[in-house]
């Protein structure tokens, strides 16, 4: 089901983000941002709100054009043109494509409403990917099951709770079979008692050794689970590195100030 | 007094006029939605110029009585028969029957159109959204997500504009239809027994309707599970739990 790429496409990063710059009008929120995750990559991007993390995750498949830089998935620069004083998708094609081999997990959900648990999960694999509609349903029961809904096929997403509702968006990524995936702040819509139960099958992704970015205010998560921490401030990544190094000997007087704040999501495991 | 043995007898003359009715409004509403799809499509895909060219068509016929328009359909296409006929519509356009299903579908295309317009424009972004992140684009994600919303958004306004055809299929009568009411004119002027003719006839449109609505709350409720409370509710409040 997850496919061992060798060891010469562990050289070719699986997300490569170049120069990236976003602008709303006059208002830059990206700055240039370089980034690179390999295969087996578990990125936390924190940052305060405003900080350009969710821009720059939703800039990787395209959600939001950037204003110029680039962008490929594994190693296939997706393809824009300049437009204006801006870009746009010069082959939508491609684009739905390498879409296809990333899956995304929403903040709010993003569950096909009338859609039952089961037909959201089979959806991109049949129609998308055009594999048969036998083994698809069969493979989405084995992912739902892996996050803990087995029981809940045939249920609607109004009929679940924000927790069971996020584990089915993260079985649907997980069926489009994807090369990285992409969290875009997963747990900020939750109750903080459902909170738990999302970030256990978050984890268990990592370790078994999905290429993952990660837009989170769960400071635990980031720092326990995580092989690198980005820190996003005003637009440009203002320290990176290992979560060992970036918790305990922040060098910025940004991230110290970020992390004083947010020292009570530490505690929350 | 009532005289409910002619109103059994005019039950059986109206009737005949059942299939014409039911004819008139199917193929209003068939061509009409349809047309109003279009228009939708069109007006949110062609930029300005399409927006406008929509929105003044659903402001003339949305604007101006249904009636007038009948009659300037089957009156006022008479005065271009030399030029129809060279395009080979006049033989369509001398019946009364093709003009009344082109009024009522010129009309009921007009509202369907903003019915629709309002059902894609409530189809949530977030879905759409994350639609295309998952790899889908154009025809396919139209008929896979933004449609089955859009469909269910539109339903019970549409049923709405449903009945109100069948209803309005009666104004064929006025260009020498014979539909339903159009039989109770002619069964009033050999008779001038206006209530009971028209009490049967009113019967008779309540009746359709009546098995129309059914359909359409039967479709409603299929199509929609999700907005039903969940099939495994937790115990009312009246139910004592068992422990």
């Amino acid at each position: 089901m997850y496919e061992d790429q060798s060891t010469a496409a562990d050289a070719v990063p699986v997300v490569a983000i170049g120069d990236l710059r976003k602008s709303y009008g006059g208002l830059e929120v990206l700055k240039g941002i370089n980034l690179e995750a390999r295969q087996g990559e578990v990125i936390s991007v924190l940052g305060s709100s405003g900080s350009g993390k969710s821009t720059m995750l939703r800039c990787i498949n395209m959600l939001e054009i950037p204003s110029s830089g680039s962008v490929s998935i594994g190693g296939e620069a997706i393809r824009l043109r300049q437009r204006g004083s801006g870009m746009e998708i010069a082959d939508r094609r491609q684009l739905s494509h390498l879409r296809s081999q990333i899956g995304m997990v929403f903040q709010s959900f993003n569950l096909w409403s009338h859609m039952t648990v089961l037909e959201n999960v089979i959806e991109a694999p049949i129609h998308v990917h055009r594999h048969p509609r036998a083994e698809c349903i069969e493979e989405a029961k084995e992912l739902l099951a892996r996050v803990g809904l087995a029981d809940k096929h045939g249920h609607y997403p109004s009929h679940l709770s924000g927790g069971q509702q996020q584990r089915a968006a993260i079985a649907r990524a997980l069926a489009q079979r994807p090369r990285v995936l992409l969290f875009d702040e997963p747990t900020s819509a939750l109750d903080p008692e459902l909170v738990g139960e999302v970030l256990r099958v978050m984890r268990s992704l990592a370790e078994e050794g999905r290429t993952m970015l990660v837009v989170t205010h769960e400071m635990a998560f980031a720092r326990d689970v995580s092989s690198r921490v980005i820190f996003l401030h005003q637009g440009c990544i203002e320290e990176q590195g290992a979560p060992g190094e970036v918790f305990t000997t922040p060098q910025s007087a940004r991230l110290r100030q970020f992390l004083s704040t947010n020292r009570d999501a530490m505690v929350v495991s | 007094m009532i005289d409910f043995g002619f109103m059994w007898e005019a039950l059986k003359i109206l009737i005949a006029g059942l299939p014409l009715t039911l004819n008139l409004a199917a193929a209003s509403i068939l061509a009409g939605g349809l047309f109003g799809l279009l228009i939708t499509i069109f007006a949110q895909t062609g930029g300005r110029p399409a927006m406008v060219i929509a929105n003044g068509y659903v402001f003339v016929f949305r604007g101006s009585p249904l009636l007038v328009q009948i009659f300037l359909i089957y009156y006022g296409l008479g005065q271009f028969r030399a030029e129809l006929q060279s395009i080979g519509l006049w033989q369509f356009v001398r019946e009364p029957y093709w003009c009344a299903v082109l009024a009522l579908s010129l009309n009921t295309a007009a509202y369907s159109s903003e019915i629709f317009r309002g059902a894609f424009q409530s189809v949530a972004a977030q879905q759409v959204e994350a639609a295309r992140a998952s790899g889908m684009s154009g025809p396919l994600l139209f008929r896979r997500i933004i449609f089955p919303i859009a469909l269910r958004n539109a339903l019970p306004a549409y049923g709405n504009e449903i009945i109100l055809m069948i209803k309005a299929t009666a104004l064929a009568s006025i260009i020498t239809l014979m539909e339903v009411t159009g039989l109770a004119s002619k069964l009033i002027a050999e008779t001038f027994r206006a209530v009971e003719v028209f009490v049967v006839a009113g019967g008779i449109y309540l009746a359709l309707n009546f098995v129309l609505t059914s359909i359409l709350s039967w479709v409603e409720h299929r199509l929609t599970p999700h907005l039903r409370p969940r099939p495994d509710p937790l115990p009312a409040k009246d139910k004592p739990l068992h422990v």
